[in-house]
Parts: C-alpha cells; structure tokens; sequence
C-alpha cells in the first residue's frame, strides 16, 4: 500500500497518511505539483516556514521497468518565485517506492534562531528526524561517505551543500549516485537546495530494507509493455546498445552521454558561448562528450582496473540508457566528476569560454561539493564576467572564485551562489539571460526559436526540459524541420510540454522521448507499462495538461501574467553570430500556447 | 571534386585515423550529391542523420555538393 508521510519541522513531528483518493494515480510532477498548488500559499516567503518541501519518486519507481527511477521534488522556488519540480536519477527513489512511499510532504520550520542541523530517516513504516549538526556545512563528497558509515544499508541521500544551507539561489538538491562516489546526481534548478535549508534539513536518508518491488495491477500488460520499451529503447540509435553486433560503437548516450550535443549545438550556431553572444565556441570540440569518451579510453588504457573513468553509466539502478559517465584526473586515474553532461559542460565551458576539459571538470566537481545548480552557478559567473570581475575563458580565475562560497564571510562568495539575475544587477549587467529569474539553459532561443517559446512560456522559469523541442528542431526526431519558421512554435512547444510533464510523473527518464517519439512500438510499450501499473487507461495529453494547469494556477495564484512569459530584451535586439538572427516570435504567439487555460 | 567534412560521434570511425575532434579533412570524389558523397565515405545513408552544408541545415540527399563545400554529419544524437 502507498502512503504519504507528513513532517512538520517546526516541531519535529510526523504521521503517515493514506494516499487520498484524489492523488490516487499521481506520483512524481504530478504529485509535487499537485500538492504544492493545493497546500502551499502562493504568496508565502519561499524560505520561511509557510513553504513547503514535497518529494515523490515517480509512478513505476522501484519497478523492473527500464529507465523508471527518477524522483521529483517541488515546492514554491526561492529562484522565480512561482512552482517548481525538479526531477533526479540516484537511489532515493527507487528506496522510498520500495518502502510503499508516494510523497514526503515537509512543512514549517524550526523556530526562528536555531541553530540545530537535522536529518531525515526513512524507513519501511518508520520516521525518525535526527539532529545532525555534525552533517552541516562540509562538502558534499564528504557528507555523502559519512552517511554511508553511519547507516551501512548503502541508503538513498538527497539534501543541500553549503550553498542551500546559506539560502542561496543557486542551491539545488543534492542526491547520491548509485556507487555513492559522487553526490552529483541533482535536481538541480529553482534554487529548491534553499528551501530544505530553510527547514534546516541537510539530508533525507532512505533505506529500504525490508521493502519490496511495487505490483502493477495488470501485470501482463505491464510486462507487455516495459519489454516493447526495453526493446524499442535498445535497438535505437540514440538510446541503444553501446556496440553493435559488429562490434562497432552504436548507441550516442552510451558513448558519449548528453554532452554529445556539444558539437551539434556548435556546428548548427546554437550554441551559445561567452554569456549568450555567439552562437559558436572554438573550444567546444575539447569539452565535448566525444573529448570525455577519449580521455575515458585513454585512462583506461593507461590505468586498467584502477581506472575510476567510465561511460555508459546508469545515474539509477534499472537505467537501459545510461547517459551518465565518470571523469577520471587525466594524470591519476582517479574520479573527478561523475557526472559531466551537456547542460554542466556548457554553463561552466562554453558560457564561460572555457575550453579546458579539466578546469569544466573541476568547477562542476566544486559545484558538486558546494550544493550548486551548474546551470545557475555557471551562468553566474558568466554575470561576474560580464561585470569584469573575471575575464572570459580564465579557468582559473573562475575556479577560484567559485572556492571562495566556501568561506562563511566572504561576499564574493555569497555572490558567486546568489543566482544569474541577483549578480548581475549587483554587477551592472544589462544582458541577464533569465526568464522568471531563472537562467537560460544551453540552446540560444534565437537560431532555436521553438526553445525559446518553451523558455518563455513554461511555468518554471527558463527550461529547457519543460518542453524539449530541440529534438524535432535540431535533432530530427518526429519530423524533419528544415527551417525552423515552418512549424508552428507554439503548437510544437505546447504538445512537447504536456508529454514531458507525463513522462516526468511516471518515473521514466524524459530521454525515453528521443525513442518513442520515433517508434510506434516504444510509445505503445510506455503507455502500457503506465496503464497496466495502474490497471486502468490514462491519456497522456490530458494527464500531461492537467499537470500543467496546476503549475499554471499557482503561478497566476502567486501574481504571474503573461508578462512573464518573455525573454529578456537582448535577444530581441542583439542578433547572434553566425546566423545573426534575433529571437522575432511575437508576443501574441507566445500567448496562444496555453490561451484560454 | 575536393570537399571538406567533419564526421562526428560514432561516425568518427570513417575520419582519417588521426584527424581531432572536431577538424575538418579533405575528401576527394567523382560524384555530385550529398548522397554520393556519403556512400564515398563508407556509411549507410540512414546513418547520416543531421547534416549541415556551410552551416546550413540539408535533408535531402540529392543536394548538390560543391567544390570546397564544409559538409558537416552526425549520425542520429539525442541528450540534453
Ligand atoms: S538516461 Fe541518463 S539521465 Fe536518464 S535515467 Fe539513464 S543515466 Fe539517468
């Protein structure tokens, strides 16, 4: 039987609730979203205790069906004060599905002037909220192997850095990858790291001994299904096998992970380099996915078994795709970053004009370590660059003055966490990259227009993920754009939208998308898998759009209109080399994506 | 003809041995399509998925090559 759990940290209580019949089939977006529309006060502080803290894995988490182990967590966003889901692989939620857990709903907070640290211990049928002040402000590589001897059940962890304990903007939540050699497994955006800080929880710890896998209700159409999936899945050439049967390398997210889109983006003119003013970078080559498959081989090579490098990673137990990679320190062997993908390789290379391998690496592992978004904190350093604080492509320089957040007194510090829009006023910027306070991701909205509807339009502040139409615009899958004016951004932004926010409720990871956009049979092997879970037929449009409506009646509940739902001025007016294009969709097709709801 | 191409992610097999990521090298063919040039190098067709000519995007494989074209393919990328 699922059930929620409900704790409340302004006294330190708990009770366990039955799922109401109303979130009956809503699991992960679906039950962040829904909870914090219903239960959080759209005008309440993001980090004051009338906020509140919802986690959910998604619907098939814990299940054998393939890729199915994301977790969501919401709640009112400190960054862009509307809603916000953010979604993560690592272990919790497969733990807590196993343990029968459909939401943890966290709300208040200790009073005013504690000084306490706690933590959260799940457990099958058993809470226990524990003072760790000993868990407080380390680095999170370290926090991580500490919790791992304290509890030795090899334990789900998520929670905030340093950075989310200091309420800053850029804090995203923490989770630990399937091995526990790398915290870097993130829900990253919406500074959400911010509000469990403001709760004073460091971690959530969850074991699962004792629990069991989830039964569908329909169990032959389930089985039907996630095995059409699994097969759709391996035998495309996105998501597929890493060889061939010839041996030959095959599947692009095995080989080179997300950050394969490195060069595309560069070769296409969509990349955008040195905080959005060129649509190329001439070191994207060297810190593309290709460039990190090379050094994993050469490691290996070099180092053999000793070798901590790897692609083809699962960032959850149970992923067929295996995006994910670990990247190894070129002289020793030994991890650096696990793991290094497109959105990272970006915010803290390409943005930043950095085109050293290792110096991406090392930012990315300090953001790891410190509790930050890479796509926030990268962005905000392209603000301190802007500002003339740092010089475009100075790695080092960068590196250090991300090193100084871990001070507790250092102003550049509390700078360099407090969010794109936050340091660049303070800098004098005029060209600040945010949609909702929130900075944009890796694909500049001018060449890529249909992107930059789904920044503009989503409730969540710029994502990409919102409503992915880089695979139809770019990447040629479901349907074949030539040029981008030729289909109507606004329908295309919309119907990617309303299938994300399905997917991101079942539990799959949304890069299933690249493969059942495709294939017939993987989509029909999705939806089977859903319905026979649930032993009943849902659509994944409508469920898909009931999601958003409630993130949308927040957003309007918490004082949001449609001027809102814009880009910043600079990408109306400067044109983007090479193409020197500006972003030109009007403001009345911006409106028509969700008109009328 | 002379042409320049970029091949990359798991079309890099069919680039000269040594050529880096992401650097172009000169290809010499008799035919005049994208198509032919295509088969010049080695892949299947459906394995040259996304293809730019001087940075413009092409579908079709009849699209005429010319001299001293930058002829840029991947094969099927997804991530993000
Ligand atoms: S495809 Fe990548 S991000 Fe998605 S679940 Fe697998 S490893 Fe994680």
């Amino acid at each position: 039987m699922s059930k929620i759990l409900r704790i409340d940290m302004s006294d330190l209580s708990h009770k366990w609730e039955a799922v109401p019949k109303e979130y009956e089939i809503l699991a992960g977006r679906a039950f962040t979203s829904a909870v914090v529309n219903k239960e959080v006060e759209p005008m309440s502080h993001p980090l004051r205790e009338n906020n509140m803290f919802v986690i959910s894995p998604g619907l098939l988490a814990g299940t054998p069906a393939p890729s199915s182990g994301r977790l969501s967590v919401g709640a009112k966003s400190p960054l862009t004060g509307g809603i916000k889901e953010a979604n993560a692989g690592g272990l919790t939620a497969d733990r807590l599905a196993r343990i029968g857990i459909r939401g943890i709903i966290i709300d208040g907070a200790p009073s005013r002037g504690s000084k306490d640290w706690y933590s959260i211990v799940v457990r099958k049928d058993n809470c226990e909220i524990v003072k760790t002040n000993n868990y407080a402000d380390k680095g999170l590589y370290e926090l991580i192997g500490k919790i791992w001897k304290d509890y030795p059940v090899k334990p789900g962890i998520i929670g905030c850095g340093i950075a989310g304990q200091r309420l800053m903007k850029c804090a995203g939540v923490f989770g630990n990858n399937p091995e526990n050699t790398d915290p870097g497994r993130y829900a990253g955006r919406g500074g959400l790291g911010a509000v469990l800080g403001s709760k004073r929880i460091v971690a959530i710890i969850s074991d699962s001994t004792g629990g069991e896998i989830p039964t569908p209700k329909d169990k032959e159409r389930f089985d039907r299904g996630r095995k059409a999936l699994r097969e759709a899945l391996d035998k495309h050439p996105v998501t597929g096998k890493l060889t061939s049967d010839d041996g030959k390398p095959f599947g692009g997210l095995k080989n080179y992970g997300t950050n394969i889109l490195q060069n595309i983006l560069n070769e296409a003119g969509g990349l955008p380099s040195m905080g959005f003013s060129s649509g190329r970078f001439d070191g994207a080559a060297k810190i593309s996915g290709e460039a990190v498959h090379e050094l994993v081989d050469k490691t290996k090579k070099k180092f053999g078994d000793a070798a901590e490098a790897s692609y083809a990673h699962a960032c959850h137990p149970g992923c067929v795709m295996r995006c994910s990679n670990a990247v190894p320190y070129e002289k020793t062997g030994k991890l650096h970053v696990s793991p290094l993908e497109y959105e990272s390789a970006w915010a803290l290379g390409t943005n930043l004009g950095i085109g050293v391998l290792h110096d991406v690496a090392e930012l990315n592992r300090l953001c790891n370590d410190l509790g930050l978004d890479t796509i926030e904190a990268g962005n905000t350093l392209a603000m301190l660059m802007e500002g003339g604080l740092i010089k475009y492509g100075d790695g080092p320089g960068a590196i250090k003055a991300l090193k100084e957040a871990y001070s507790t007194d250092s102003a550049l510090g509390r700078l360099v966490c407090s969010g794109t829009q936050t340091a660049g006023e303070a800098l004098g910027v005029t060209r600040i990259p945010v949609v909702k306070g929130q900075a944009l991701p890796a694909y500049d909205p001018r060449p890529i227009r249909g992107i930059g509807v789904t920044y503009a339009t989503t409730t969540m502040g710029a994502d990409h993920t919102a409503g992915y139409t880089i695979a139809a615009e770019i990447l040629g899958i479901k349907g074949t754009v030539t040029d981008p004016r030729a289909l109507n951004k606004a329908e295309l932004s919309r119907a990617f939208q309303a299938t994300t926010a399905y997917i991101d409720a079942t539990g799959y990871c949304l890069f299933i998308a690249f493969c059942i956009l495709d294939d017939d049979d993987g989509f029909k092997g999705m939806t089977d898998s859903v319905n026979g879970f649930l032993g009943k037929d849902i659509d994944v449009t409508e469920y898909g759009m009931a999601i958003l409506k409630n993130e949308r009646a927040f957003n309007k509940n918490a004082g949001f209109t449609e001027k809102d739902d814009r880009l910043p001025e600079f990408f109306r007016t400067e044109p983007l080399p090479p193409h020197n294009v500006t972003f030109d969709v009007t403001d009345a097709e911006l409106d028509a994506v969700f008109k009328g709801m | 003809m002379r042409v320049q191409v970029k091949l990359y992610a798991t079309l890099r097999e069919y680039a000269p041995s040594n050529t880096e990521i992401g650097a172009s090298f000169v290809v010499e063919f008799d035919g005049n399509t994208l198509g032919e040039l295509v088969q010049r190098l080695g892949f299947e067709i459906d394995r040259a998925k996304i293809v730019m000519i001087n940075g413009n995007r092409v579908v079709d494989m009849s699209t005429p090559v010319n001299e001293d074209d930058l002829v840029v393919i991947f094969p099927p990328v997804g991530g993000g």
